[in-house]
């Protein structure tokens, strides 16, 4: 055993320069697992396209598992893991610093030093506040996750400038660690990348026996499990909501068929109110055409359009084209949201043969007639 | 005597369809439609007109339709596209048997694609003449 040779090791005080077991394995596969986590999220969350969202879902959701067990084993991990070792007043933080600034080598910590432990409580609540506020974005604003019955839009937009800061922040303090790891290998001679894998580090000659508590494994499992089976049902509960932001559209026939003979019908939420009814009173002049419907007609589609319009959805895609230019307030792919969210889209793609037309918003969108337009849902046509 | 099989149920789908094809023609609702139109005061039908109607440039009505094929394709036998990109089937009788056989959408498209394209509502006997042009086709 491993532990035993530290023990042993440790009972002579006045030893050479040894390795110690500093990083247990959890702890490490945390770390990596997690650096691997937060990569993905933030490529797709920030560089690639809204598509990829599927993926960033499962960074996430990943992460908050790694944020539970860390937590966890944060109290019955082996000694350099547990919160304990490393809570430092703010005195000696302070004190840590100032030696730092100085450039000079420092005293030698075996786990985390004063400076590193501010930064790893600091990472522990920017990513729990990250995932967290991630979960409103997702159920305010997508109607997805087991917030989406609680959520309103507006809550999600909210959480949305909260998630965006603080990844902001997130990259700004991996920054901050990785040149702080790099100073502290050049002021200690330390290897610590080497140590976050191997999960050895050198100890100094001379340094007094160390006290190294076991990790308590069986422990940890019955509170995660405990965690997982209370927190689990909460949201499982939640999450057999109907999501709050979509109403129910009862099929139209008239309204499918008669507008859908030129066009894909679009989705009610689209337009608000006032924008269906100037439409269904200029049907003579139809972005060009002639698309007069008889009386009976357009009245029961004016009825349809008034009654389901954007104003009675609390979904994403209502929110944002209820806004509409006011040149143009019939045109939907004129909205400034449109606008915004398809100008990374070539012009190209949207000439392709199953597109044709910016306005044909099934070709990609292939939940377009829910009214949802989730991001996992886009597909765009391949280039013939 | 596998293939066999093949062969009668094949032969049996074919007349099947086949009759179901030519039965709008046996029966009367195009007819119909086209004695409405008469008793609005056209003659005999004019097919010759009807496809110079069908393959003319206008440019008489609203600026982005200057003629029919700007969305149905020149031949009738092939299906068009609107202008947002959705597919139209064609306009031949013989390709589409359901064309003109229903009043409602007659008049329903009549009543837009003559404004659309010329700019007026079409006459019975140029509505006449039009139909009886694609159901030669």
């Amino acid at each position: 055993m491993t532990s035993d040779t530290h023990a042993s090791a440790a009972r002579s005080t006045k030893s050479a320069a040894r390795p110690v077991k500093v990083w247990d394995l959890p702890t490490r596969i945390f770390h990596w697992t997690l650096v691997a986590m937060v990569s993905i999220g933030y490529l797709t969350g920030w560089v690639f396209a809204e598509n990829t969202m599927g993926l960033h879902l499962w960074a996430g959701y990943i992460t908050v598992s790694l944020l539970v067990f860390r937590l966890t084993w944060g109290v019955f991990g082996s000694e350099y893991s547990r919160l304990e070792t490393f809570s430092f007043s703010p005195v000696h933080i302070l004190s840590h610093m100032k030696e730092l600034a100085t450039l000079r080598p420092v005293r030698h910590y075996i786990g985390h030093n004063p400076t590193g432990s501010l930064m790893v409580f600091g990472l522990l609540i920017v990513l729990s506040t990250i995932t967290l506020s991630g979960l409103v974005v997702l159920g305010g604003e997508e109607n997805q996750g087991p917030l989406a019955g609680i959520a309103s839009y507006a809550a999600g937009d909210m959480a949305d400038v909260v998630h965006t800061s603080l990844v902001i922040l997130l990259l700004t303090m991996i920054v901050l660690h990785v040149g702080g790891v790099y100073m502290e290998i050049k002021l200690t001679g330390e290897k610590l990348v080497r140590a976050m894998i191997t999960g050895l580090k050198t100890v100094p000659a001379g340094t007094p026996a160390l006290k190294h508590r076991k990790a308590r494994p069986f422990a940890a499992t019955i509170v995660i499990t405990l965690f997982v089976s209370f927190a689990g049902t909460l949201l499982w509960d939640f999450s057999t909501m109907a999501p709050s932001g979509l109403a129910t559209l009862p099929p139209s026939g008239t309204y499918e068929s008669e507008c859908g003979d030129c066009h894909m019908p679009y989705h009610p939420s689209l337009l608000p109110i006032a924008s269906w009814q100037k439409m269904m009173a200029s049907l003579g002049d139809h972005f060009g055409e002639d698309a007069s419907l008889d009386e009976q007609t357009v009245a029961e589609i004016t009825t349809y359009l008034t009654q389901y319009g954007s104003e009675s959805w609390d979904t994403e895609a209502a929110n944002r084209f209820r806004t509409v230019n006011p040149q143009k307030p019939l045109q939907i792919t004129e909205t400034p949201y449109w606008i915004s969210k398809h100008e990374d889209i070539s012009p190209d793609t949207f000439k392709r043969k199953k597109v044709g037309v910016k306005s044909n918003c099934g070709a990609c969108h292939t939940d377009h007639y829910t009214g949802r337009f989730d991001d996992q849902k886009i597909k765009i046509p391949p280039q013939e | 005597m596998k293939s066999i099989t093949t062969l009668v149920c094949t032969f049996t789908l074919v007349a099947a369809f086949g009759a179901a094809l030519a039965s709008p023609a046996l029966a009367g609702p195009r007819e119909d439609i086209i004695a409405g139109f008469m008793a609005q005061g056209a003659g005999p039908a004019n097919p010759a007109n009807g496809q110079k109607m069908y393959e003319g440039t206008y440019g008489t009505g609203k600026p982005g339709t200057p003629k029919c094929t700007t969305c149905h394709d020149i031949s009738p036998q092939k299906g068009g596209q609107t202008r947002t990109g959705k597919a139209i089937e064609p306009m031949a009788v013989s390709r589409t048997p359901a064309r003109f056989t229903d009043k409602k959408k007659v008049d329903k498209w009549f009543r837009r694609n003559c404004s659309s394209v010329i700019g007026r509502e079409c006459t019975a006997q140029e509505k006449v003449d039009f139909i009886s042009f694609l159901m030669t086709q």
